[in-house]
């Protein structure tokens, strides 16, 4: 095809349109002007179709910055030019090749990513927890104090959120002191723990990083004798020396880095990466329990209290529908953790409670009277 | 605000035009097919979901290219020439920057200090600020992947300025309960239109603060008045010194105590409340009108040298729109509630131990990620092909251009600016189209 076709061109230099003749040559593409001057000459293999509306083959030069543009409206001429220049994509099969290839290393990489999120980050996380020093785990859990207060503290106007600190607690706060000795003493830890009651209706406990452990009130309500409340304790303990809450916190921070940090926010992203992170918390946390719970027998044969009365609390609460269990139902298949406690007490003898009765008595009213 | 007192070209030949003369005055027009536009839309999100994202920057470059490619300008087609290599080189960049920025902000808001306390404050106030700045960049990027006949478009000043600008003005607006909102857009506008330039032609922008203020306070008046009023009539009326001696007074129950401070703390709930409510409403009811005098406004001030802007856009044309959204909304909410209890049925029906093992317990997790990301990404898809590709007709086709020629004889400035403020907005989650 040597004959000549009607186009569009604009030298980049200034928005003159100028109507302008095609010549296709063997080895360029060649711009001639109306009147007959040849504006320019363009190489096929430096040609490059550029996006533009269906009817008009825009055409650049490829690699340059020039921003030059010949605009062919003849579909027969775009298809004798694609023809002959290699670079030139007019179907875009060029484009769709590549984009397969980008499809395929994103799904590539998500796969890897999802698999670090699942055995990565967590095993990183169990060998660095051991090697934050005490300090900066107390650190942590006293910037995580505030939201724990904000969070279950507030119910009852006037009052401090630590029972045992008002006049008429004392004596509740002097058992607490007993037992947490003692149980204190047998896990003989190297670090201070830190326990305390809290003023909250809810039926739970819960470990901060650096040994800073909260008993709801609502949990010594439900408990019939010392012995759950301790089992509850050593439970707590047993987070404690494992370093699950520091070992959260990174797993927490790890995830939402891989996940919210690598890969941007696409619209709402952040609900799912919230979502994803509760789902690999969820698989963490049975075996955390577990290993939790196994310390919690272990401790409470130490400190010469039942081991089964972990059990029993469980199996109370379980079989409870009162609200504010909610939380201690989300950790997962408490029928098999209690047959697991039960299985791994099998050995105890009868024991003695781990405070006498006027002790349980005044730890139960350790938040006030009622 | 110089170069602009331009109702008449002032080179009108006094022979009249030849036959091959381009007129002087006309409308832009758009030729996507909507359809396509859709196509293109339900394609990229799939792939959005296989590749958790990642591939955002080649859907959002596709559409740039439909929306560009597609507009015509007297006679001629604009150009997009960015690319999703450039977009994801930009996030890598914004990445660079704001990891460390990131980190910083962790580990000060694990200070149990005063740096702890204060470190979300001043990580919102950071993160606003590299937010304005990163629109006004990623702007520039934008202005100059636009050509027109062979001109790249291009930005000048100073994002910093932009975003200090910007910062003032929304605390301004905010201090105001939004009456300072038209001036702070102008300024804005002003300023970012007096640093855009086509080629050797420097933009402008003609709108006043004023002007926009006197066509929105109506709306204001009805949407933020009653508000701000049934407010301060709720502060005026509680007897604030019972309502303290409740709230710290000793006894068993807050809310008996709170009901004895007595009538006026009900009614002043009551008409805080019911303020509030038509306040919502009206809100939702009259967005259209808002988006439509806003539009109008903003498209009526655009100069470009001696070429100017006259928007004719309906109020009902954007009611219109909206209406359309809602509809395709509903029909896309009920289909993906169909799909939704089918497949609840189906999991239901093939373990009957729904959220009792732990691998169902994770498979229900699984389904209900997929279900989220399924209809946000549906709502996405139906949003854009309802209301941002109408928005863009809309814009071009009502718009009256005087002064076409001087976009004839304009010579070629400017560089490609970097995509780094694109990143950087994708990252902040700030970006535009």
């Amino acid at each position: 095809m040597t004959s000549s076709a009607p186009a569009t061109y604009f030298d980049g230099k200034t928005s003159a349109r100028q109507a302008v003749a095609v010549e296709l040559d063997p080895a360029a593409l060649i711009i001639r002007a109306d009147d007959g001057p040849v504006l320019a000459r363009w190489p096929y293999q430096v040609l490059e179709h550029l996006p533009s509306h269906d009817g008009v083959f825009r055409l650049g030069l490829a690699g340059s910055g020039d921003l030059a543009r010949l605009e062919i409206r003849d579909p027969a001429v775009a298809a004798a030019i694609d023809e002959l220049s290699a670079l030139v994509d007019r179907t875009g099969g060029v484009e769709r090749r590549g984009r397969r290839k980008v499809v395929f290393w994103s799904i590539a990489a998500v796969i890897s990513l999802v698999l670090v999120g699942i055995f990565g980050v967590p095993a990183i996380a169990t060998r660095l927890a051991p090697l934050i020093p005490f300090a900066v785990e107390r650190k942590l859990g006293e910037a995580v104090d505030p939201q724990v207060r904000a969070m279950f503290g507030g119910r009852e106007a006037g009052k401090p959120f630590e029972c045992g600190t008002l006049e008429d607690e004392a004596s509740g706060r002097l058992a607490l002191e007993r037992l947490t000795a003692k149980l204190e003493a047998a896990a003989n830890l190297g670090i201070p723990l830190k326990i305390t009651v809290a003023r909250s209706p809810v039926v739970n406990a819960i470990a901060l990083p650096g040994g800073i452990i909260y008993i709801f009130r609502g949990l010594i309500a439900k408990s019939e004798n010392v012995d759950e409340v301790a089992g509850v304790l050593a439970h707590e303990i047993g987070h404690v020396a494992h370093r699950d809450a520091t070992r959260a916190a990174l797993q927490a921070a790890g995830l939402s880095f891989l996940f919210g940090m690598v890969l941007g926010d696409f619209v709402g992203g952040g609900a799912v990466v919230i979502a994803a992170r509760a789902i690999l918390q969820l698989s963490y946390s049975r075996d955390v329990e577990r290993a939790a719970d196994l310390y919690a027998v272990e401790l409470m044969a130490k400190a010469g209290g039942n081991p089964r009365a972990l059990g029993a609390v469980l199996g109370r609460i379980a079989g409870s529908n009162d609200p504010n269990l909610r939380i201690l139902l989300n950790h997962p298949v408490t029928g098999e953790r209690i047959a697991l406690i039960e299985q791994m007490s099998a050995a105890t003898a009868a024991t003695r409670p781990l405070l006498d009765a006027a002790d349980w008595a005044a730890l139960k009213r350790i938040c006030g009277g009622r | 605000m110089t170069t602009m007192d331009v109702a008449h070209p002032t080179s009108v030949p006094s022979v009249p035009a030849a036959a091959s003369e381009p007129p002087d005055v006309g409308v832009a027009r758009f030729h996507g097919s909507e359809r396509r536009f859709l196509g293109l839309l339900v394609r990229g999100s799939l792939l959005l979901a296989v590749t958790l994202g990642i591939y955002r920057f080649w859907l959002a470059t596709d559409v740039r290219r439909f929306l560009w490619g597609n507009t015509e300008i007297a006679g001629d087609y604009l150009e997009y020439s960015g690319t999703a290599r450039e977009l994801l080189l930009g996030f890598l960049m914004a990445l660079a920057l704001l990891v460390p920025v990131y980190a910083l902000f962790f580990l000060a808001a694990l200070d149990a200090g005063l740096v702890g306390t204060l470190s979300g404050v001043l990580a919102f106030l950071v993160l606003a600020l590299l937010g304005q700045f990163a629109v006004y960049r990623a702007r520039r990027y934008r202005l100059t992947r636009t050509i027109f006949r062979g001109v790249r478009l291009y930005q000048t000043g100073s994002a910093w300025r932009y975003a200090f600008t910007s910062a003032l003005w929304w605390v301004l607006t905010i201090v105001t309960a939004g009456l300072a909102l038209p001036w702070g857009t102008a300024v804005l506008e002003r300023y970012k239109l007096r640093h855009t330039h086509y080629g050797t032609l420097q933009g402008s922008f003609a709108g006043t603060g004023t002007g926009l203020f006197l066509r929105g306070i109506a709306l204001w008046l009805i949407v933020v008045g009653p508000l701000l009023a049934g407010a301060l009539f709720a502060l005026g009326a509680i007897n604030w010194g019972a309502l303290a001696a409740a709230l710290t007074g000793s006894g068993d129950d807050l809310t008996k105590r709170l009901a004895d401070v007595g009538f006026e703390l009900a009614a002043a709930a009551v008409i805080a409340s019911s303020a509030l409510g038509w306040s919502v409403l009206a809100a939702a009811l009259l967005y259209p009108v808002y988006r439509a005098i806003v539009l109008r406004w903003w498209i009526s001030g655009l100069r470009l040298g001696a070429a100017t802007a006259t928007s004719r856009l309906g109020t009902g044309e954007v009611y219109r729109v909206y209406l359309r959204f809602i509809g395709y909304s509903i029909l896309f909410g009920t289909l993906a509630v169909m799909l939704i209890g089918v497949a609840l049925a189906a999991f239901g029906g093939l373990t009957p131990s729904f959220g009792k093992s732990a691998t169902s317990e994770i498979a229900a997790a699984v389904l209900f990620i997929a279900t989220y990301v399924f209809i946000m990404l549906g709502y996405s898809v139906v949003y854009q092909a309802t209301v941002t590709i109408r928005f863009w007709r809309l814009s071009f086709e009502t718009t009256e251009i005087k002064g076409l020629r001087t976009l004839d004889g304009v010579e070629a400035r400017g560089a490609a600016g970097s995509p780094f403020g694109e990143g950087l907005a994708d990252a902040l989650d700030v970006g535009g189209l």
